[in-house]
């Protein structure tokens, strides 16, 4: 059996997995995201990544970003580089695609923010 | 113009969400910001997480932030940016507010003026660290601007004071940005962030947190060099013979946040000595008559929902302000409680739907959350376990309570069976 | 005391580890202890107070590594070659003030300073106040200075336009019963020692001007004439009048030797170059000994002495308007304090402080826990509200007293051309506008200097919104919108003010430069909001990047650089 808390939300609800033959029981859920979060904590580990990437644009010398869904964990710091490499000079709004399928992972890295953009 | 019936100073997500409210309910608006943007202080938290219980997402801040003022522009609501107020003067019509821009020095006439002015940071002279003073000594809010607003390390090798929100989700920050983080110790026996960003910002990236443990002196003559590190005993003394010296370029400290209160009190309004914000009505109206309050200015809250959603309320109350006759009765609260708002009920106002906030003191198991009036129950709730980072919301029809004036209006909490 | 005597109780007290020589009109110590506490009595053993005869003391301290001079990173050779016609040596308050009165005359003025900027020795780290006098009597320089230099201060501050605050000082006693003994004691201070300004107060008059005061007070001495500045502020004040007058002012320069032959100072070497000057005046604080080492002319040793001081947030500064102590009550706890009390600042703070600690170190100014504990132990007996929840921040100065304790003022003694203005310690804050005066005139007749008559005595400071009228705050910020755009809000200073202050005739283009002229950062948020929109305005104003702005000194960055942007992925 494995226990940890769920990051889903702030209840931070305590969650037991007990595996057998491959299946899962959850318990300490207070909600079915719990359940998802709890088998694919087991199976796959994913995170988000936020972070910023650096612009050409003085009145905004970084612009917020985040990946468009969750990564597998072991490649947040892959994706960081990939993150970090990146110099915009284009100014983009907010939801806009700073990179595409960002290291094949089939997720983007877009902007959260619009503020290279706002009247 | 300057002419209103609502001033709300503060252009956060407090702010945004009273100045939208008010404007749709037909008040005529005025939004002062002191920066160049609005958005507060969401814009440095680029971290996700917001507006899951409003939006049913998980935003980044400057992506909530935004959705507020994607729909303030298409309010008819005065905006002034870049414009600080200096003061507030109480008039016959209501109250002057004089403000500074780059345009000069403007009195602006208001009925009522809501007061989102947000929270500052307790700074690490206020936890009496010693020593010398060099460069590398941050708030995590310093740090953040730092990091996510200008593109800059306040760090490459740190130690985080402080287990709060900000403390934590700095110390995931720093690490994906390429710097050491090489502990987050924490004073208290029990963290003081939500338990979630103890496991997605500290477990996840292998950072250690030591609790019970302060940080006592920095070392240092330039840049910092060192911090002492010291565990501490149950009256939070330090135990000299647990002293160690920790090399670092930095000491980031999240110790706490403060309501900003200074204009309120320079124009005379009664704070809460547990919240360190207004003493507030279920309206959120101050003890100045015409002067409300909500967001971090009134409590500090986790969460950004619970701001938006007391902005509202402000925003509402203050549209729909009509001086009148007050009937004021304190709601009254156990030890057990860090704190409770609002603090006081106004019999003559609309109370059928009250939404209380509250935290508890100490970390409780499960636990019977009580309310009397006149010392006869008339509601209660049970909570499997309650910790003071984790703020409750409750919801109550207080009309239906039979408060009269002079009333004992009293929450309690006790061991549940 | 005969040499003899000395030795006998140094060998009581110190066995065969100590003794002490008569050579050349000082007594000299040699030996070894491994106690500072014991270095110092010793010294304090054979000194007498305000003695010409000085303690030289050169007992090697073996408890501890010696301290090396903090020394600037910055070396070129922008002096190389300089011939000043007089060289200050330390940019606190009597070097500054010095300078400015020199430029008075035809002279040219080359002041150094070891820091990144001026008063960041013990003259910006102590409490501000403007003394009566009431603790001196004749026969010191001390007392010779104080009432001359306290009734110039109206003066002084308002020709360099920093704001001077004549609040009035209380020291209050706890029992009626010494009443009579105080009054003889303030009938000799008035009538013979000429601190014309004391009187007795009672306790209901106490009471009126302080309500918060200790409520058990039976009496006080008053003296009205004491008050308060900033002392950053008046050494900043004093330098840019000079600098105004044409003298001159180098940061981040160390002398680090001289050259002197026959009696005479040919060359000082610093970290910029070679300068030759004609008179050199020391005004080295705690370092003047070492000066005066390196001009061949030790006759004096300096203790270095800690005091801290807390400052309160303003809120707390409304509780008491003036400065304020206890004298002679007991003292909870082990607190053995020397002088301290409550200040009300000039910028409307409480100060609290400082205490007195010997220290080997000159320049540790790293705060400790228990300074803070025993200053407020004691002062809560003055003013019982009293809490370390106002404390916003809290600093340490150390101050370079000799073993007379007393002031050094006067030309070497076997080197000619240097002035020695050492020893200076409390009051020496309050006696700088006079000494500043009586040693511009010795510099200056030795050197036959003739008035210069383009002479200036009035500094216009920047203005400063926040206290302005709405009508002459609308005006100025009509005339530069900058003035309109606040930056800290604590203390409500606008981007036109700091972009004025790195304008001024000293720029000194920090985060603490900054600081320390306008104050954002001195609020209650102690510059976790305004802190990196200044370091952006310095960033700007400079033409570099953020991660090249300092805190102070050169090897003080605020930030690093990130790696984004950088194209590559390594």
């Amino acid at each position: 059996m494995k226990s940890f808390n769920c990051i889903g939300c702030p209840k931070g609800c305590l969650l037991c997995v007990e595996e057998e033959n491959g299946e899962f029981t959850v318990t300490g859920n207070t909600c079915e995201n719990g359940k998802r979060f709890a088998i694919s904590e087991m199976t796959e580990p994913k995170r988000t990544i936020c972070s910023t990437v650096k612009t050409v644009f003085e009145d905004a010398p970084v612009l917020p970003v985040k990946v468009s869904s969750d990564i597998p964990k072991d490649r947040i710091f892959d994706v960081m580089r990939e993150i970090n490499a990146v110099l915009l000079d284009k100014r983009i709004d907010r939801g806009d695609t700073v990179i595409e399928n960002v290291l094949g992972l089939g997720v983007d890295v877009i902007s959260t923010s619009d503020i290279l953009n706002r009247k | 113009m300057n002419n209103f019936d609502v001033t709300v100073i503060g252009g956060g997500p407090a702010g945004l969400a009273a100045a939208i409210k008010a404007c749709d309910e037909g008040a005529r608006v005025l939004l002062i910001e002191r920066e160049e943007r609005l958005g507060g202080m969401l814009k440095q938290c680029i971290h996700d997480g917001f507006g899951l219980s409003r939006f049913g997402e998980r935003l980044a801040g400057p992506e909530y932030v935004e959705r507020f003022m994607d729909k303030l522009s298409e309010k008819t609501v005065d905006v002034r940016l870049l414009t600080f107020v200096t003061r507030i003067e109480k008039t016959a019509e209501g109250f002057c507010v004089v403000t500074v821009s780059r345009d000069g020095l403007e009195r602006i006439s208001t009925k009522t003026i809501v007061l989102a002015t947000g929270c500052r940071e307790r700074t690490a002279k206020q936890v009496f660290i010693h020593g010398t003073r060099p460069a590398g000594v941050f708030t995590a809010g310093t740090a953040q601007h730092f990091t996510n607003r200008l593109g800059v390390m306040p760090t490459k090798k740190c130690v985080i004071l402080g287990s709060g929100d900000i403390g934590l989700i700095m110390a995931r920050r720093l690490t994906l940005e390429g710097a050491k983080v090489l502990g987050v110790y924490e004073i208290n026996p029990t963290p003081s962030g939500l338990t979630r960003n103890i496991h997605q910002c500290l477990h996840d990236y292998d950072i250690p947190l030591y609790l019970s443990h302060t940080v006592t002196r920095v070392f240092g003559a330039d840049r910092l060099e060192a911090v002492e590190i010291c565990e501490v005993d149950e009256s939070y003394k330090p135990i000299e013979s647990t002293k160690v010296r920790v090399d670092c370029d930095a000491l980031i400290v999240s110790v706490g946040l403060i309501p900003e209160n200074e204009l309120a009190e320079s124009v005379g309004v009664e704070l809460d000595s547990h919240t360190k914000g207004p003493v507030c009505d279920c309206q959120l109206m101050t003890s100045v008559d015409g002067i409300f309050s909500c967001g971090n200015a009134l409590h500090v809250n986790d969460l950004v929902d619970f701001v938006s959603a007391s902005g509202e309320l402000a925003g509402l109350s203050a549209a729909h302000y009509a001086k009148k006759a007050q009937c004021k009765v304190n709601i009254k609260i156990g030890n057990e409680f860090l704190y409770l708002v609002p603090q006081q009920l106004d019999l003559n106002a609309d109370n059928s739907r009250v939404t209380f906030y509250f935290r508890s003191k100490a970390v409780r198991e499960k636990s019977l959350l009580r309310l009397t009036v006149d010392g006869q129950e008339v509601f209660k709730r049970v909570y499997p376990f309650l910790r003071p980072p984790e703020m409750q919301q409750l919801v109550l029809n207080m009309d239906k309570f039979a408060v009269q004036n002079g009333s004992d209006v009293r929450f309690s909490i006790e061991v549940a069976e | 005391m005969k040499i003899r005597a000395i030795n006998r109780k140094l060998k009581k007290q110190y066995g065969n580890a100590v003794n002490a020589s008569y050579e050349d009109g000082c007594i000299v110590l040699r030996g070894n202890l491994d106690k500072w506490d014991d270095v110092v009595a010793a010294g304090m053993l054979c000194a007498e107070p305000y003695s010409k005869c000085h303690v030289v003391n050169d007992i090697v301290f073996t408890g501890a590594e010696a301290q090396k001079m903090r020394m600037p990173s910055l070396k070129d050779k922008a002096l190389e070659g300089d011939k000043p016609d007089v060289l200050i040596i330390g940019g606190g308050i009597s070097g500054c003030s010095i300078a400015r009165e020199l430029s008075r005359f035809k002279l040219d003025i080359l002041l150094l300073e070891k820091e990144a900027d001026l008063a960041l020795g013990a003259s910006g780290r102590n409490d501000g106040e403007v003394h009566p006098g009431i603790d001196l009597s004749r026969g010191s320089l001390k007392h010779k200075y104080i009432r001359r230099a306290n009734r110039m201060y109206d003066a002084v501050c308002a020709e360099l336009d920093i704001p001077f605050k004549r609040v009035g000082q209380y020291a209050c006693f706890g029992k009626m019963s010494w009443l009579p003994v105080v009054w003889l004691f303030v009938q000799k201070r008035k009538y013979i020692d000429g601190i014309d300004d004391a009187k007795l107060v009672l306790g209901s008059k106490i009471r009126k001007t302080e309500p918060n005061l200790n409520s058990d007070f039976a009496f006080a001495i008053s003296n009205p004439s004491s008050g308060c500045v900033s002392p950053y502020n008046l050494v900043i004040a004093y330098a840019e009048n000079a600098v105004a007058n044409g003298a001159r002012v180098s940061l981040n320069t160390a002398v680090t030797g001289m050259e002197v032959k026959n009696g005479r100072i040919n060359a000082v070497m610093t970290n910029r170059g070679t300068v030759y000057p004609k008179i050199v005046i020391n005004c080295a604080g705690v370092f003047s000994d070492e000066v005066a080492r390196m001009a061949n002319d030790r006759f004096f040793s300096i203790h270095p002495r800690r005091g801290t001081n807390s400052i309160l947030d303003k809120k707390a500064g409304k509780r008491m308007g003036m400065i304020a102590s206890v004298v002679g009550a007991s003292i909870p706890g082990k607190t053995r304090t020397k002088g301290g009390g409550i200040l009300h600042t000039v910028h409307d703070n409480l100060l609290i402080g400082p205490d007195a600690v010997e220290t080997y170190e000159r320049e540790n100014t790293a705060t400790s826990p228990d300074s803070i504990e025993r200053v407020f132990a004691k002062q809560k007996v003055t003013m019982p509200t009293l809490s370390e929840k106002d404390i916003i921040t809290y600093f340490t100065g150390v101050r370079a007293p000799t073993y007379e304790e007393d002031f050094i003022i006067e030309w070497g003694r076997k080197t000619e051309n240097i002035i020695h203005v050492a020893g200076i310690q409390s009051p020496g804050l309050t006696t700088a506008p006079a000494v500043a005066e009586d040693v511009a005139q010795m510099a200056a007749s030795a050197l036959k200097a003739e008035k210069n008559e383009s002479f200036n005595p009035v500094r216009h400071a920047p203005p400063h919104l926040a206290a302005m009228s709405d009508s002459e705050r609308a005006e100025l910020i009509k005339q530069n919108p900058d003035y309109g755009v606040i930056v800290c809000r604590c203390e409500e200073v606008s981007r036109g003010e700091i972009l004025d202050a790195l304008n001024s005739p000293i720029c000194v283009p920090t985060v603490d430069g900054i600081k320390k002229r306008l104050r954002p950062g001195m609020g209650r948020c102690q510059g976790g909001f305004c802190s990196p929109l200044v370091t952006k305005i310095i960033a700007e104003y400079l033409g570099v990047p953020l991660s090249e702005v300092k805190k102070s000194s050169e090897q003080s960055p605020i930030v690093f650089e990130s790696v984004k942007g950088g194209g590559e992925n390594e």
